[in-house]
C-alpha cells in the first residue's frame, strides 16, 4: 500500500518528480518527508529551499550509497515490524511507527540512525543552500532600560568571545533616545535597519525580524511605518518587517490558555492527545498585533505558544525560542531581540485568598529585574548558540549584544577569532548603526556615524 | 452550605478542614495492619534532589554557590560521590524508577505504569512483613502515583509503599470544600477553586497530565489527618511558597507520627526550569538544597531517627548542556549533561568528610538502601556502595 499524502500544488509536483527515490527510502522517512510536504503552505521560503535540495541530493544519490545510508534505519524498522502498519495517511504512519519502535525499545536506536543519516547528508545540503558568498546576516540582542543589569557581570557567558566596545552614550540620555540612535530614527520616521526597501532589492518582510517581551521596536517601526506613508493595511498585511511581541500577543495568549484549560477540565487522556489537541485549535491572533499578518506567521506564532515550554507564561522565555524557531525555519537576514522585565511568579499561597475572594484582592504582579537579568543572560547567549548550529549563520555572520543606557556593547564575529591589538575607543550609537549597515552593505542616508573599525576590518 | 466570601481566612481554613473530613471518609479504607517488632533498627531517607538538576549548577564547584548547606554542612558529615551517572529514559518517572528498583525502567513516562522490576518498598516490606506505615514515596511529581510498587504479580499493591502527592492532595480538599450548591458566594468559591486548581495542578512540563491514583490508596483516617494539617499549615503566616515546601512539609508530618522506616522523598520544582527562567531555575535549587538541609535537620531532632539514619541525595537526572543539548530547560537530548549527577550520603554507617571519585550509578541506590535495611536484592544493575557500612 502506498502513502497518501494528499500535496497539491508545488508539494504535489515536488513529490512527483522525485517519486522513484522517495519509494526506495526507510518507510519512516519516506513519511517524514511527505509529512513536510504537506506542510508546504505553511512553510518558510527557507525550509521550502531544503526539501528541494534534499530530494534533489538524495536523487543524486548513486543508488548503492542510498541503502547504505539507510541500512541501519531499514534494519531497525524490520526489527520493528513497522511493515505491518497501514501506509494511508503518512502522519498517522509516523505516529503509529513511533509507538511501535516505542514498544519494541527501539525508538532509541531508531533516533541515532536517523541522526547518522542526517550528519551524512547535511555537509552536502549545506553547500548547496549556504555558499560562501551568501549574504552577511545580522543579529542584534538588546536588554531593556529597565532590566537590571550588571554590568561587571554582562555577557558573561561568553568568556571572552568577541570584543567589547565602550560606547558613547552623551546623545542617547533615555532608553528610547537609545534605541532611536542603535536604529537609525532619522527625523521623517525612517529607519534604515528596519526598512526592507532599503538594502537589496529581493528583500522582503521575511528578512527582518524583531521579536520582542514588550513593544518598543514595534512601537519603532509602526512610528516609521506611518511617517513612510504605509496604510495600516499596507503595513499590517505586506510591509514592514515580521514583528513578534509578547506584549501585543496578550489577548491572543489569554484566548489559547483559556481553550487548553478548557479542554483539561474536560480530561485529557494523555500529553499526546493534548499535543494533538493543541495543533488542531484554529484560534489566530488578530491582525493588529503584528507588524506583518500572514498565515505563515500566524502558524509560526502558534507553533510557538504551544511548543515551547513556558511561552505562554514568561516574555523573555516567549523571546527565546520564538528567535531560536526563526533562526532555524525563517532564516532572517537580519534578527533584532529585546528582552524586558518579567513578572515574579506568584507563590501559590497568594491565590488562597480565602477571606475575601474578590477580583479587587487579587495579589498584583510584581516585577522581577534581577532575576530577568540573569534569565536574559543565559537566554541571549542560547540565541547565539543556535545561531552558530546553522550553517546559514555560521561565519556571515554579526552579533552585537547591547543594554540600553549600558555604556559598552559585544560584538561578535565568528569568523574574525582575532582580538584587536588595542583597546577599541569609544564608539556613539550613530557609530554603531554606520557599522550595522557597512556590514549589511544597506545604503543609509544622513548618517552621522562611522562603522567602527574594529568590527568591520 | 458555606459562604466562604463572608468568612475571614482563618475561620474558612477551619470550615475547609471540615468539609475535607466528610470527603475522605467515605473512601476507601484501608485496613493497617498490626505492626510486627521485626523492623531494622535503621532508617533510610532518599532525597531526590529533583527534576533535572545539571551538574555544573550544583555540585560542580562553579554551582556551590546554589548548594550552601550541602556544600558547607552536609557534606563535610558524610560521603559525597561527584561523579554519578543515570543511563536510562531521561525524564523523571524512568529516572526516579531506577532509584527505588536498582533497574534501567522504560514505561510511560507520564506515570500512567508501575515500575517493570520488584522496588525497595515491596522487597522490604514483603521480606519483614512490615505494615505500609513502614514505606513512603512522597512526591511534589503528580505523576508519581505508582511509584511505590511494581506491577509485577508477587509484589505490588499488597506489599508497595505508601504514596502522598501533597499537591493533589490539597487540591482534593479544595475541590470538596468548594463542591457546595449555589447561593450567595458561591460564584467567588468557583473563581477561587479555578485560580486554585490552575495554580495546583501544573505540570512545569506542559500541559495534559494526569494523575495516576496510586496503587494503594491511604487509610481515609491517615490521609484527613494529613490534608488537615496541611490546611493548618496554610493559616501560618510563613505560608509554603512551592509545592516542595508543601512535600517536606508532609514528610515532617510523616515522620513525626509514624517514624517510618523507608522514606523516598521527591523534590521536584527544580524543574521549573522548563519555564525558561534561569533564575527561577536557581532559585528552586537553593530552596532544595534549604529543604535538604532542614530535613537533616529534622531528622537530628528526632529521637527515633537520630544516630540510626541515613540519609542518601541525589538528583534523578541532570538537564541538558548548553552546548550539546538544548539547555538548562530542557532533559531530553540524552547528552552527558542529562546524565551526569552526584550523590551525597549522610548519616549512619557513612563515613565523615569523605569523598570518592570512583563513578557510581544513580542504580546502586535501590541495592545500598537494601544494604543499610538488611533486606535482600534481587538481581539488578546497581551494585551497593562499597564505602558505606551496612
Amino acid at each position: 500500500m502506498q502513502f497518501d499524502a494528499g500535496l497539491t500544488g508545488d508539494a504535489a509536483a515536488l513529490a512527483r518528480g522525485h517519486a522513484a527515490v522517495l519509494t526506495r527510502l526507510p518507510a519512516t522517512v519516506h513519511a517524514f518527508i511527505l509529512v513536510e510536504l504537506h506542510k508546504w503552505g505553511t512553510l518558510f521560503s527557507a525550509e521550502q529551499r531544503y526539501q528541494r535540495a534534499l530530494l534533489d541530493h538524495l536523487t543524486d544519490l548513486p543508488q548503492p550509497e542510498l541503502v547504505r545510508a539507510t541500512a541501519a534505519i531499514a534494519r531497525i524498522e524490520a526489527e520493528a515490524g513497522c511493515d505491518r502498519i497501514a501506509r494511508g495517511n503518512p502522519a498517522r504512519f509516523q505516529d503509529e511507527a513511533q509507538a511501535l519502535l516505542r514498544k519494541r525499545r527501539l525508538l532509541p536506536a531508531w533516533r541515532t540512525a536517523i541522526d547518522e543519516l542526517f550528519a551524512m547528508l547535511d555537509p552536502a545540503l549545506n553547500a548547496r543552500l549556504y555558499p560562501p558568498d551568501a549574504p552577511r546576516r545580522l543579529v542584534v540582542q538588546l536588554y531593556a532600560g529597565d532590566i537590571a543589569v550588571q554590568p561587571d557581570q554582562l555577557w558573561g557567558r561568553f568568556k571572552g568571545a568577541g570584543i567589547r566596545i565602550p560606547l558613547d552614550l552623551a546623545a542617547a540620555p533615555s532608553p528610547d533616545a537609545f534605541r532611536r540612535a542603535l536604529f537609525g530614527a532619522h527625523a521623517d520616521g525612517a529607519i534604515t535597519l528596519l526598512d526592507p526597501s532599503a538594502g537589496s532589492e529581493n528583500a522582503t518582510p521575511l528578512d527582518r525580524w524583531i521579536i520582542e517581551s514588550h513593544q518598543a521596536l514595534h512601537d519603532l517601526s509602526g512610528e516609521a511605518g506611518i511617517r513612510g506613508g504605509a496604510s495600516p493595511e499596507a503595513r499590517g498585511t505586506g510591509g514592514g518587517v515580521i514583528g513578534l511581541s509578547y506584549e501585543r500577543l496578550r489577548d491572543y495568549r489569554d484566548q489559547l490558555t483559556r481553550a487548553l484549560y478548557r479542554k483539561i477540565e474536560t480530561g485529557v487522556d494523555s500529553p499526546q492527545a493534548f499535543a494533538a489537541y493543541a495543533r488542531s485549535l484554529t484560534i489566530a491572533p488578530a491582525a493588529d498585533a503584528l507588524l506583518h499578518a500572514d498565515d505563515i506567521v500566524r502558524t509560526f506564532i502558534r507553533e510557538v505558544l504551544l511548543t515551547g515550554n513556558g511561552t505562554l507564561f514568561v516574555n523573555n522565555t516567549f523571546v527565546e525560542w520564538a528567535a531560536v524557531q526563526a533562526l532555524r525555519r525563517a532564516q532572517p537576514r537580519i534578527l533584532v531581540t529585546r528582552y524586558g522585565v518579567r513578572d515574579k511568579l506568584k507563590p501559590f499561597s497568594s491565590l488562597l485568598l480565602f477571606s475575601q475572594p474578590r477580583a479587587s484582592d487579587q495579589i498584583p504582579l510584581i516585577e522581577d529585574p534581577v532575576g530577568s537579568f540573569i534569565d536574559v543572560e543565559q537566554l541571549s547567549y542560547y540565541v547565539w548558540l543556535n545561531a552558530e548550529k546553522s550553517a546559514a549563520y555560521r561565519r556571515k555572520t554579526l552579533y552585537l549584544f547591547l543594554a540600553e543606557g549600558i555604556d559598552q556593547m559585544l560584538a561578535v564575529r565568528p569568523d574574525v577569532d582575532r582580538q584587536p591589538a588595542e583597546a577599541p575607543s569609544a564608539a556613539t550609537l550613530a557609530d554603531v548603526n554606520a557599522t550595522i549597515a557597512a556590514w549589511l552593505g544597506v545604503p543609509v542616508r544622513e548618517s552621522v556615524g562611522r562603522p567602527i573599525p574594529t568590527i568591520i576590518s | 452550605m458555606v459562604d466562604l466570601g463572608a468568612l475571614r481566612r482563618r475561620d474558612a481554613l477551619r470550615v475547609l478542614a471540615a468539609c475535607m473530613v466528610d470527603w475522605w471518609l467515605p473512601r476507601r479504607l484501608q485496613a493497617q495492619g498490626p505492626r510486627r517488632s521485626t523492623r531494622p533498627d535503621r532508617r533510610v531517607i532518599v532525597v531526590t534532589f529533583g527534576g533535572g538538576a545539571r551538574y555544573e549548577d550544583t555540585l560542580a564547584p562553579e554551582g556551590w554557590i546554589n548548594i550552601p548547606h550541602l556544600a558547607r554542612e552536609i557534606v563535610p558529615q558524610g560521603l559525597v560521590y561527584p561523579v554519578a551517572r543515570y543511563e536510562g529514559l531521561t525524564g523523571h518517572f524512568n529516572s526516579t524508577g531506577a532509584l527505588v528498583t536498582g533497574c534501567r525502567q522504560d514505561v510511560d513516562a507520564y506515570g500512567s505504569e508501575a515500575p517493570l522490576t520488584p522496588t525497595i518498598f515491596e522487597l522490604f516490606r514483603k521480606e519483614y512483613a512490615l505494615p505500609p506505615e513502614e514505606a513512603w514515596v512522597i512526591a511534589t511529581n503528580k505523576s508519581f502515583g505508582l511509584m511505590g510498587g511494581s506491577k509485577l504479580r508477587a509484589y505490588g499493591d499488597p506489599f508497595s509503599a505508601n504514596v502522598v502527592l501533597p499537591k493533589q492532595l490539597l487540591i482534593e480538599t479544595i475541590k470538596a470544600a468548594v463542591s457546595t450548591d449555589g447561593g450567595p458566594g458561591v460564584e467567588d468559591r468557583q473563581v477561587l477553586a479555578a485560580r486554585m486548581m490552575s495554580a495546583l495542578d501544573e505540570g512545569y512540563e506542559g500541559f495534559g497530565w494526569k494523575v495516576f491514583e496510586s496503587g494503594r490508596g491511604l487509610g481515609a483516617e491517615l490521609k484527613s489527618t494529613l490534608a488537615k494539617s496541611l490546611l493548618d499549615y496554610f493559616n501560618d503566616p510563613t505560608v509554603p511558597t512551592s509545592g516542595d515546601e508543601l512535600t517536606f512539609f508532609i514528610t515532617k508530618e510523616i515522620m513525626n507520627r509514624l517514624a517510618p522506616s523507608l522514606l523516598v522523598v521527591n523534590f521536584w520544582d527544580i524543574d521549573i526550569a522548563h519555564y525558561g527562567a534561569y533564575s527561577l531555575y536557581l532559585e528552586a535549587i537553593k530552596r532544595t538544597d534549604r529543604l535538604v538541609h532542614e530535613l537533616w535537620q529534622h531528622v537530628q531532632a528526632l529521637p527515633q531517627y537520630r544516630d540510626r539514619t541515613t540519609l542518601l541525595v541525589v538528583p534523578e537526572l541532570g538537564r541538558d548542556s548548553d552546548v550539546a543539548g538544548n539547555g538548562f530547560a530542557n532533559h531530553r537530548s540524552g547528552d552527558d549533561s542529562c546524565r551526569r549527577v552526584w550523590l551525597v550520603a549522610v548519616g549512619a554507617g557513612v563515613p565523615r568528610g569523605t569523598g570518592t571519585e570512583r563513578p557510581i550509578r544513580t542504580a546502586d541506590v535501590a541495592p545500598t538502601v537494601a544494604g543499610i535495611l538488611g533486606f535482600k536484592m534481587p538481581e539488578c544493575e546497581g551494585r551497593p556502595l562499597a564505602e558505606l557500612v551496612f
